[in-house]
Parts: C-alpha cells; sequence; structure tokens
C-alpha cells in the first residue's frame, strides 16, 4: 500500500520568515505532513513563507490543491508565500495554473529572503 | 495515413492511489528511449493524472478492479492509454479550474487533473467498450 513519501524541514530564517523545505513527493499523502509544517509556522507568529522545492521529485493535481488551501489559509492568516528551487517542469506548471501569481517563484533561496524583507 | 501503432509494454496495477507514481516510473522507463526532456516530463505528468483519475473516479479506489496501462508507438506519435472499468461516467471535475474562484472559497481547491492532462500532451481520446472506459495520450514526435 502506497504511503507518504515526502520530508519536510521548517527552518527559521528569522522572526518574520520560515522555510519549509520539501524533499519527495507532494500528493495526497503528504496532507497532514505539510498542514502541520505550515501550522508550526503560523504558531510561530512568521508572516512569510518560503518553500524550498529544490528537491521536490514528484508532485502531482492532489498536491497542487495542497498547495492551494494553504495559500487559503494564510490568505487569511495575512501571510505571504514564497517559493524557489522549482525545476523547468513544474515551474511551467505553477504558470499554467497560474499558482505563480499567487506564490512569487525566486531562483534562489537568497533573493526570495531579500524579496520577504522588503 | 492511419498510425501504425506497436506496443512497446502493458501492465495492470491494482487501484490504489499512489500506484499512479508507478506507472510513470514504468512508462518513463520505456519512453525514454523514444522521447526525452520536457516532452517526457510533460508526459510523465498526464500519465500520473489519467491514471490517477482512473484509480479514483473510474475504479472508486477499489485495489481488486485493475488500471491497465499501454505504452505504444508509431512513426508519428507516441501514445499512452490508460483503462478503468469505470464505464462512460464522466469525471467530477471542471474543464476550466480557476484559481481565484478556489482561493475565494467558490471552487474545491482540487480539480486540476484532467485540466493538467489537456495541457501536457498533443490529443486526447477516450472511449468507451462495455464498460471499460480507456483514456489515450498521444505526444506527437518531431519529423526531421
Amino acid at each position: 500500500m502506497a504511503k507518504s513519501n515526502v520530508s519536510l524541514n521548517v527552518r527559521k530564517i528569522d522572526n518574520n520568515i520560515q522555510a519549509i523545505d520539501i524533499a519527495g513527493e507532494i500528493n495526497s499523502f503528504a496532507e497532514n505532513a505539510l498542514m502541520d509544517a505550515y501550522s508550526s509556522i503560523s504558531a510561530s507568529g512568521a508572516r512569510v513563507i518560503l518553500l524550498n522545492f529544490s528537491k521536490l521529485e514528484y508532485m502531482n493535481s492532489s498536491g497542487i490543491g495542497l498547495l492551494v488551501t494553504m495559500l487559503i489559509r494564510a490568505s487569511r492568516q495575512k501571510q505571504r508565500i514564497m517559493a524557489y528551487g522549482l525545476n523547468d517542469h513544474y515551474r511551467q506548471i505553477f504558470e499554467l495554473t497560474r499558482l505563480n501569481e499567487a506564490i512569487i517563484i525566486f531562483p534562489n533561496e537568497g533573493t526570495a529572503i531579500e524579496a520577504a524583507k522588503k | 495515413m492511419k498510425n501504425v501503432w506497436r506496443s512497446i509494454i502493458e501492465f495492470n496495477v491494482p487501484s490504489e492511489i499512489g500506484n499512479e507514481r508507478m506507472v510513470v516510473d514504468r512508462v518513463a522507463a520505456e519512453a525514454r528511449n523514444y522521447i526525452s526532456g520536457e516532452p517526457l516530463e510533460k508526459l510523465k505528468t498526464a500519465v500520473a493524472e489519467a491514471t490517477l483519475n482512473a484509480i479514483e473516479h473510474g475504479n472508486q479506489s477499489r485495489a481488486e478492479l485493475p488500471v491497465s496501462v499501454n505504452l505504444l508507438i508509431s512513426e508519428t506519435a507516441i501514445a499512452v492509454r490508460i483503462s478503468d472499468e469505470g464505464g462512460d461516467q464522466p469525471i467530477p471535475e471542471h474543464t476550466s479550474p480557476d484559481l481565484e474562484k478556489k482561493l475565494a472559497g467558490l471552487e474545491t481547491p482540487r480539480g486540476w487533473g484532467l485540466f493538467l492532462i489537456r495541457n501536457m500532451v498533443d490529443e486526447i481520446n477516450i472511449t468507451y467498450d462495455n464498460g471499460r472506459h480507456t483514456v489515450e495520450l498521444l505526444i506527437y514526435q518531431n519529423q526531421n
């Protein structure tokens, strides 16, 4: 039986910005882990969430749905979500779904942090 | 001129969510002999989504019902046929998911599968035959 194949690491950048390092697969099995990671960041009071996709192996439509759910929750909390580390294929999917309009994509963590601090 | 198809690989998987990953890996292992780069990545995404639909909607995630997968090539295209036992029931999904509506809570956050499939391949053909529902995904190969 298939099970979750994702590893998430929540990392504090500063009092306002935290990152989620995503490794593995973002699909329906990743829901609990991803939402727990988001909840822990929200509880800390961080206003900006950086999603590090550099070790993402696979994301399907269910995973896109999870990102939309996270965006809805972040919007209610007046938080911003940013992303970096997407490969060309998933960057295309972000553009196709217009997720890139809600989750701004950066080439690397440095540029994402710089934008987050503005 | 009608395509002459040659079957490369054919196999079944139980209808359990998560098995679409196995299907993608097996199809990609053979398909990379014929396509590569972005066309291969697009095919992999389309195959994953079509298989997930077959598992969830066609076979209602009943593990005892198989999803059949067949990779074929012709002179002009590569095709993947994914079949389930769901008959002619349409997949309950918006044809054009709207992110703004989803963010506003007017649509479910999910429902991206068909949209992704349509945008990943060159042609989709859907057929029904005696309760068997088949989605055929086609990527045209460049002609030199």
